[in-house]
């Protein structure tokens, strides 16, 4: 299928997913399962990421400042930025679309080879609405928080690094953290964040939407989702960075 | 009732489906049979609009479904109970929040008579106490009882079942076949029933539609099928050696 043709379908699909949702009041139950699901799921893998990468940045910015002219605060100054305008939303995203966009296709693309998707659309369901807002929701309202987290996880990292190695002081890290902090950096991710969150719940929806087949389909549908949620998630990232920093 | 005109449907230039004419009548079980690849399964999807006919129309009560906007199907589709093949049940609900939920989405019931139509349709087909149970925790023919139970739920006008007794014993076979019959007269409903299974056919097979290659080549009753001189029926009904014997001692 060409590029052009899936395209047409995605957007197809998206429209029918936001059109006459079926009892919208029902899908509040269902946002919060998703939210157990796909966010507070997710906790555990964003801390162990977002730990060693804040300490891998400060170890690796201090390793490589041998220069006496940069001051030592410039480590904690570079783990800050690379943290919350890099790492927590854009990383954290790769790592989501991952974990939950391959669960994602696989949980829909199961239910359409099971027929419980042609079930939903006998019984008068709108089944893309009743299967995709849920998650798009769900992710738009727990991602921004987890990336927060990441964050605050992420500079902790570069901390420990600090207390417990000689590379920085921990005076001069913290200086760094606060040197010249422009608060719109932390709005720049969280509205990357919320982008992602839509490409990390749709795109892999797509794909497991319109699986034909079997389990080996429901297989490659999940990786089709995560490859190109990724691929995505990278393009609307330079993209929004020249929009929003530029 | 449900009457097909004149339907056609190809795939990637395949024609599957070859002008399909035929009336499902109200309170019969009326039953679509054909080898595998006949298109059965195409021509029942046409028919609730899982797939689009190329041409051709399908009458609900003499509304044409095909016609409809997407609203008016919907309503129609509320209409509908559907038995899918491997059941379809929703793997995260309960046996109790399945057969609830078409209530749920179209009905305005409180959450007091909800649980009674529930426990009505479930002890309608012999299932009562597995409320609380999931459908991996059930057994396939429980399964296809709950299907039943979830399409019967807003008292429906029409019933479709596909492939009914696939993957389950004898026994429980005919309990499923005597369920959707008791069913369809109780409520006077238009039932279809796609199967393969020929003693289903002999049983409840009140209007038969036999279709070859795409194309309706015979139609007619469970009483009348055993003395068919249609070569291609002939050979899918007594295919097995019991069916054989069976048309031996007949003639």
């Amino acid at each position: 299928m060409g590029i052009i043709e899936q395209l047409g379908k995605y957007f197809i699909l998206m429209g029918r997913t936001f059109q006459s949702p079926s009892k919208p009041k029902l899908y509040g139950k269902q946002i919060i399962r998703e939210i157990d699901s796909l966010g507070l799921g997710s906790i555990g893998i964003v801390t162990i990421i977002s730990v060693f990468m804040g300490a891998v940045i400060t170890l690796q910015t201090a390793s490589n400042i041998a220069s006496a002219l940069i001051p030592a605060y410039t480590v904690g100054f570079a783990a800050r930025q690379s943290v919350i305008l890099e790492f927590s939303p854009t990383i954290i995203a790769l790592i989501l679309a991952g974990k939950v966009g391959s669960n994602i296709a696989s949980e829909i693309g199961t239910m359409r080879v099971s027929e419980q998707i042609d079930a939903l659309e006998i019984m008068g369901v709108n089944s893309a609405s009743y299967l995709i807002v849920p998650k798009i929701i769900a992710a738009v309202v727990i991602n921004p928080f987890l990336v927060v987290w990441s964050m605050f996880i992420g500079i902790f990292g570069g901390y420990l690094v600090a207390s417990l190695s000689s590379v920085v002081s921990v005076e001069a890290y913290i200086y760094g953290l606060q040197y010249d902090f422009k608060p719109f950096s932390i709005t720049y991710a969280l509205i990357k964040t919320v982008f992602f969150a839509y490409i990390i719940t749709s795109i892999p929806s797509f794909y497991g939407y319109f699986v034909r087949g079997g389990a080996l389909e429901v297989g490659a549908a999940s990786t089709k989702g995560v490859v190109t949620s990724s691929i995505v998630i990278l393009i609307v990232n330079y993209a929004l960075t020249q929009l929003l920093l530029i | 009732m449900i009457q097909l005109n004149n339907i056609h449907k190809s795939f990637n230039g395949v024609k599957v489906l070859n002008d399909i004419c035929f009336t499902f009548e109200r309170g019969k079980t009326n039953v679509i049979i054909g080898a595998s690849g006949s298109g059965k399964s195409v021509l029942t999807k046409c028919s609730v609009g899982l797939l689009e006919p190329d041409q051709g129309d399908v009458l609900y009560d003499g509304k044409n479904f095909t016609k409809m906007s997407i609203d008016e199907r919907k309503e129609v589709r509320k209409e509908i109970g559907m038995l899918f093949q491997g059941s379809a049940l929703f793997d995260s609900m309960t046996v109790e929040e399945n057969v609830k939920f078409p209530l749920r989405m179209h009905s305005s019931m409180s959450a007091k008579e909800m649980k009674a139509r529930v426990d009505f349709c479930l002890d309608r087909v012999d299932l009562s106490g597995v409320n609380q149970k999931y459908p991996a925790e059930t057994s396939g023919g429980m399964q296809k009882r709950i299907g039943i139970a979830r399409a019967i739920a807003l008292n429906p006008k029409y019933l479709f079942c596909d492939e009914p007794n696939s993957g389950l014993d004898p026994q429980t076979a005919i309990l499923i076949d005597n369920l959707i019959q008791e069913i369809t007269n109780e409520f006077q409903i238009t039932t279809i029933v796609v199967t393969h299974d020929m003693n289903s056919v002999i049983e409840i097979g009140e209007r038969i539609l036999f279709i070859y290659k795409g194309q309706k080549h015979w139609e007619g009753t469970n009483a009348s099928i055993l003395s068919t001189t249609n070569k291609e029926l002939s050979e899918l009904v007594f295919a097995s050696d019991l069916m054989k014997s069976i048309r031996q001692k007949n003639s």
